[in-house]
């Protein structure tokens, strides 16, 4: 695989994303929204000075951090709890991002002069993927460090290291990239069947719904957040389902095949 | 430099191609003419190295397809049947683009946006998006990609379809100089005008190769050409000059039509001076001598399947 030339697709393909509005804002607002929920809570019972004994589930928040004040430790459990739902960025991100271009270059036509070129459909694909899947992992990390330094601020220092826990930086770096990369496969794949951005998006509910499940699963089993055998085993699962998307979408990634179904 | 033979593609139960032989040499144009489905997106598609042929062997220059798509992709340049541009970026983004796709870096790629951002007039709309761009517009954006890397081999589909009659214009004096540099050149159009003007050789292809040949071997194919001489009414009698002219060895047929005389020579460009000399020797003033032969559209309307009437405007000088 020659990089210059993934070099050179992603970078085409970055500035005709950063030239679209609307995809910025769809990239920003997940991301914004789920930090700032989170936020909100921790300032409330900051600024209010809430008893925290009204919040439901206190017993179960008070379980998880048994060494810290009845108030910090249900802000730990929402600052922590929330965070799975960062995982919710790079599931949804990407696809929007994938299906806009393949099914964008589909409208377009301009698949076939493109694989005209000594470009293989790796290089690509892989400038594409990388493309689609950056903006999400930057926005994730982005939002991640400020959540981390805002819930520190305006609430106590002592969250800053749930938040930047070891586990959270082994997700950041592994499974975000990895998910990201799963939402992007499913955009090309989904994208060659059907000829409306919008209907492929929708495809991402496979990815976000899985997410959600485990992050309600998490909250309501007590759990703060996810332990590092957890983060792992996502990792592999992901990996997994990569391996499983590629399988059935190889033909997706043939010249011939993109030309005569996507061309 | 492009040899094809034996060409065949199918899709699944379809038959797009079938047996289709032909070469282009190194500075020649082939026009492939047909009706939209003829299979003509499809040979260029497997020229070009995108798609496979299901049987036959295709070499362009030193290389085969199949085992060498790659290098046959590097000196290939192409100009496909929609524009297929990048809107959200500027003229010059979209030739940058390709300019490193196809490997030209720094200088020689900044050099070769620049050159042909002039060939097709675009220069000062360089830094417009496209997306902008009128139809023609993005149609001259997508000529000057294809020429971007000095291809040895240019394919042009519809290259002037959606050019105004001077642009159209300048595109086929462009076309007909990159031949002149020694490229091969195919070319595909429905215009058989463009394709008389410009292409040296034509095939008429619809699904397989009709015909083939020069554009006046193709005026001249399936039909007796007859030539028609005018005669200064004064002279002789027409009717009864064509009664005697079918002695000549030469002469298939020959009658008087309103004054003038219609012969069906055997080879007309070996025998019309001989013509002219019996006529002159048996009194005949001759005023004009003209070989009626189809036009290219006939020919193209009767290979194809319709019927086509033979068009004295298609008359040509001897």
């Amino acid at each position: 695989m020659r990089l210059s030339l993934v070099a050179t697709v992603f970078g085409k393909e970055w500035r005709e994303i950063g030239s679209n509005r609307l995809l910025l804002a769809a990239v920003a607002a997940p991301a914004v929204i789920f930090a700032a929920i989170p936020i909100a809570i921790v300032g409330f019972i900051e600024v209010n000075d809430l008893d925290v004994n009204q919040l439901g589930q206190i017993a179960v928040m008070l379980a998880a951090f048994p060494d810290l004040p009845p108030k910090l430790a249900a802000q730990g459990f929402i600052v922590t709890n929330f965070m799975a739902y960062f995982l919710l960025i790079p599931a949804m991100v990407p696809i929007a991002i994938a299906s806009q271009s393949v099914i964008g270059e589909r409208q377009a036509r301009s698949l076939e002069p493109q694989l005209a070129t000594p470009i293989e459909v790796s290089e690509l694909l892989a400038g594409k993927t990388i493309a689609a899947a950056l903006p999400a992992v930057l926005a994730t990390w982005a939002v991640w460090v400020a959540y981390g330094l805002i819930n520190g601020a305006i609430a106590d220092p002592r969250l800053l290291r749930m938040v930047f826990s070891p586990q959270w930086f082994v997700a950041m770096a592994t499974l975000v990239p990895l998910i990201c990369v799963l939402s992007v496969l499913l955009g090309v794949i989904v994208s060659s069947r059907v000829g409306d951005p919008r209907t492929a998006q929708q495809f991402g509910a496979f990815v976000v719904l899985p997410i959600i499940a485990v992050a309600v699963a998490q909250f309501l089993g007590g759990q703060a957040t996810f332990s590092m055998s957890q983060v792992l085993v996502g990792d592999l699962v992901v990996i997994g389902l990569i391996g499983a998307l590629l399988a059935i979408g190889s033909w997706a990634f043939d010249r011939e095949q993109i030309l005569t179904r996507l061309g | 430099m492009i040899a094809v033979e034996g060409l065949e593609r199918r899709f699944g139960i379809v038959t797009a191609l079938r047996d289709v032989s032909f070469t282009v040499r190194a500075g020649q144009i082939y026009g492939l003419l047909g009706p939209n489905g003829a299979g003509k997106t499809t040979t260029v598609r497997i020229l070009a190295g995108l798609i496979a042929p299901s049987t036959g062997r295709v070499r362009v220059a030193d290389f085969e397809l199949g085992r060498d798509n790659a290098q046959i992709r590097s000196l290939t340049g192409i100009l496909t049947e929609s524009p297929g541009l990048h809107d959200r970026l500027t003229a010059r983004q979209n030739l940058t683009y390709y300019g490193r796709l196809y490997g030209l870096t720094d200088a020689a790629l900044r050099a070769a946006v620049h050159r042909y951002l002039a060939v097709v007039g675009l220069t000062d709309a360089a830094d417009r998006r496209v997306g902008g761009y009128s139809k023609g517009m993005r149609q001259r954006v997508a000529i000057a990609r294809a020429l971007l890397h000095e291809p040895r081999v240019i394919y042009l589909d519809e290259p002037t379809s959606a050019l105004d009659p001077e642009a159209a214009k300048s595109i086929r004096e462009l076309v007909a100089s990159l031949r002149d540099e020694g490229r091969s050149i195919v070319l595909c159009t429905h215009n058989l005008d463009e394709a008389e003007r410009v292409c040296d050789r034509i095939g008429i292809l619809n699904g397989r190769l009709l015909a083939e040949g020069t554009p006046a071997e193709l005026r001249r194919r399936g039909r007796a050409a007859a030539t028609r001489v005018a005669l200064d009414g004064g002279s002789v009698d027409a009717s009864a000059l064509a009664a005697t002219l079918g002695s000549l060895p030469f002469v298939r047929n020959a009658r008087a039509e309103g004054g003038d005389l219609w012969v069906e020579l055997v080879e007309p460009r070996r025998d019309t001076p001989e013509l002219v000399r019996e006529l002159v020797t048996r009194g005949a003033r001759v005023l004009a001598v003209a070989e009626d032969v189809a036009s290219l559209e006939q020919v193209y309307l009767e290979l194809v399947g319709e019927r086509g009437e033979r068009d004295p405007e298609g008359a040509r000088a001897a």
